[in-house]
């Protein structure tokens, strides 16, 4: 049995194939100004990678901001019902799962069978997301890929308000203009940034496990502020800016059993 | 010497010119919303009770407006309100006309900006931005408003008001159980009692006043004959019965009444035959925080009801819904001072708003929503707050922890006075309602 999830993210869409449950492939695509053409150029990706074409594929479960638009998809799930079903699905006894996106931030917790109980969403801002370590990328002059490591060289912390992009900017000229290195700014980016997150989680309760997901869990950087923040450990999977999709395309395996029963 | 009436404290100028292109801009948009959103409601419900076509003529401001004027023409008088505080019994009794004022009015809360800070309540910076404009009807028939002290964005917003109308101010205490805050309202209700008396020429007599209070009385019967309705299967849409329950605070009291009955009997038959308003499996849904008012900010209840999984709002704890009528005023002897203590009691007592505290918090808000989880088998709640609603905001911690120690999901929904933000909304709503429909099968 085939199934497929697609992630219509708000900067890039991500496909992810399954067969019998377990992943055969992924794909991925800028969403641009076509979300649609996108998923359709990921879920294709991914099928050519497997060998596949869409007529083996039995469900297409959508989710993300953008998941009205996907084309050829059977069901939607929402951006934490995903979260809360791949989160359980790669790390069984996660209990609370946190997504940062581009450009939002979420954390779900959710029961031993993967059912989401309670969510959290960052309050309309992009500051606890990675479009804000791309802004300060900028402000820094430095690679967006670059950001992670060169924080964990930081001798020592120094803090911005992240309340907000804009605001949070000019914090990093006034460091910039104490002459604090650039490690220890890109420090300090990362622990407002964890600080907003793990203060969102807080209200939902820190129930171990803890579960990483979304584009974000791949840097370095944020990893070792939420840990430091959150004071446990914090697990990330491979691929973590898979999840949504992965999520997805379990949820479409449940679906596809219920409509063959 | 300047004229000292006519400095403004608060209000900046603005050219006639301006007042009336931003008038005539925001009332089109008002119309069109007010047609939108009740084009939505019958379409949600294709079998709409009948008794809802008065109530979707009254949500257009204009009849009202009309009605008022031709009022006004013979000499009476219009006193407003910001705050559910204010005695509307007393009002009646003067032979004046009782209408809320507060804006819905997204637009409006624009040209707040010009006056106070973004981060002030929408709610108030709408209704200062309806003032600059003479946009709502009722803030401008009134001769008089009545605000009463509750949150600070209210307590500003009467004293930026003053620029245009007189305003009495009403101090409510913040402690609700102890013999002072009761001796201190009760003095605060026979001063507007004065103030109303003045301005109307009509001495207050306790004939008038007793049927006054009977009046409301009847309206309450009827406004909770409609709230019980919702309790079983749902017989009513929420949006339908929210909009029932919000047009009491301009349409004519009597005639709401007699309108709001023959609704309940229609509905009453509906019951019998099992003639739902959709699936009775459709999650039920509760409202409470900051009030929503027609007809621009409707767009949490259109949200839930129009989402994908659908659910259906079956109560709100709102002081634009439920709260405004949910509680009669007892009167045991007909005396004067025995009806004045029964209104101090009945507006102090009964109300659950945040600006109160008590030691265990604001207990009798609680309590109101166990009540309401409990009757009316609330399955999730949806804890509602605009950007700015401090108190609000505020309590919320409170009734997650007790709520959560029940097992009933509430979502967080925070929002501001504007229309862009619907989809991200959206996006919340649906996997709120999505949780509640997990519960059972995902």
């Amino acid at each position: 049995m085939i199934t497929a999830g697609l992630d219509l993210g708000t900067q890039s869409v991500k496909a992810v194939v399954l067969k019998d449950g377990e992943v055969v492939a992924r794909g991925k695509a800028f969403s641009g100004f076509d979300p649609a053409k996108a998923a359709e150029q990921a879920l294709g990706e991914a099928l050519k990678d497997a060998k596949l074409s869409m007529s083996d594929v039995g469900h297409v479960t959508a989710t993300g901001s953008g998941m009205d638009m996907a084309p050829n998809s059977n069901s939607t799930v929402s951006m934490m019902g995903a979260d809360a079903k791949a989160g359980v699905h790669l790390f069984p006894n996660a209990r609370t799962i946190i997504d940062v996106g581009a450009e939002e931030a979420r954390a779900v917790k959710c029961d031993d069978n993967g059912i989401m109980m309670d969510f959290v969403v960052n309050e309309r801002c992009a500051a606890g997301a990675g479009a804000f370590i791309e802004a300060m990328a900028r402000a820094l002059e430095v690679k967006l890929e670059d950001m992670g490591p060169l924080s964990l060289k930081a001798e020592r912390a120094s803090s911005i308000n992240a309340s907000c992009v804009i605001f949070g900017e000019s914090d990093v000229v006034s460091l910039i203009h104490r002459q604090e290195s650039k490690p220890e700014i890109a420090r300090a980016i990362f622990d407002a940034m964890a600080d907003r997150v793990s203060s969102m989680v807080h209200r939902l309760g820190v129930n171990p496990d803890v579960v990483l997901l979304g584009g974000v869990a791949k840097d370095v950087g944020f990893i070792a502020s939420l840990k430091r923040k959150l004071g446990v450990d914090v697990l990330i999977p491979d691929f973590p800016e898979y999840a949504g999709a992965l999520g997805a395309a379990l949820v479409a395996v449940k679906r596809v059993k219920k409509v063959s029963k | 010497m300047k004229n000292k009436s006519e400095e403004k404290k608060y209000m900046p100028e603005i050219s006639q010119k301006e007042i009336d292109e931003l008038r005539k801009a925001i009332t089109a948009t008002s119309q069109r919303v007010v047609a939108e959103n009740i084009e939505k409601m019958k379409k949600a419900d294709p079998n709409r009770p009948e008794a809802m076509q008065y109530f979707d003529e009254i949500a257009d401001f204009a009849t009202r407006e009309k009605e008022i004027r031709a009022a006004k023409q013979e000499g009476k008088k219009v006193i407003g309100y910001m705050c559910l505080f204010a005695p509307t019994e007393l009002i009646l009794a003067a032979d004046a006309i009782p209408v809320r004022v507060n804006s819905g009015w997204y637009d409006a809360s624009k040209l707040g900006d010009r006056v106070v800070p973004v981060e002030v309540c929408p709610v108030v910076r709408s209704t200062i931005g309806a003032k600059m404009i003479a946009l709502s009807p009722y803030l401008e028939l009134s001769d008089a408003l009545i605000s009463v002290l509750t949150c600070d964005g209210m307590t500003k917003l009467g004293e930026i008001l003053s620029d245009y109308t007189p305003v009495w101010a009403m101090s409510i205490p913040r402690v609700k159980d102890s013999a002072q805050s009761m001796r201190l309202w009760i003095e605060e209700i026979k001063s507007v009692k004065g103030q109303i008396e003045a301005l109307t020429g009509n001495k207050i007599k306790s004939k008038q006043l007793k049927s006054a209070i009977e009046l409301t009385q009847k309206a309450t019967k009827a406004f909770r004959r409609l709230q019980d309705l919702r309790k079983g299967s749902p017989v009513i849409m929420g949006r339908d019965a929210m909009l029932v329950n919000q047009t009491y605070m301009w349409d004519n009291i009597e005639r709401w009444t007699e309108k709001t009955e023959a609704l309940c009997d229609e509905l009453e038959k509906r019951v019998s035959q099992k003639n739902w308003a959709c699936p009775p499996d459709t999650p039920r849904v509760m409202v409470t925080g900051t009030p929503m008012i027609w007809p621009d900010n409707w767009k949490v209840p259109t949200l839930v009801e129009e989402a994908n999984p659908q659910g259906v709002l079956v109560a709100d704890e709102l002081c634009s819904g439920e709260r405004l009528l949910y509680d009669p005023v007892g009167v045991d002897e007909w005396s004067m001072s025995d009806m004045l203590n029964a209104i101090a009691e009945r507006y102090l007592m009964a109300s659950t708003c945040p600006c109160f505290t008590s030691e265990d918090g604001n207990e009798d808000r609680i309590n109101w929503l166990l009540n309401k989880i409990k009757e009316w088998n609330i399955q999730g709640v949806i804890y509602y707050v605009v950007r700015g609603c401090m108190l609000y905001a505020m309590e919320y911690t409170r009734v997650k922890k007790v709520l959560d120690r029940m097992s009933v999901p509430v979502y967080y929904l925070d929002t501001e006075y504007t229309r862009e933000d619907v989809g991200q909304m959206k996006t919340r709503v649906e996997a709120f309602l999505e949780m509640l429909s997990a519960r059972i099968d995902i």
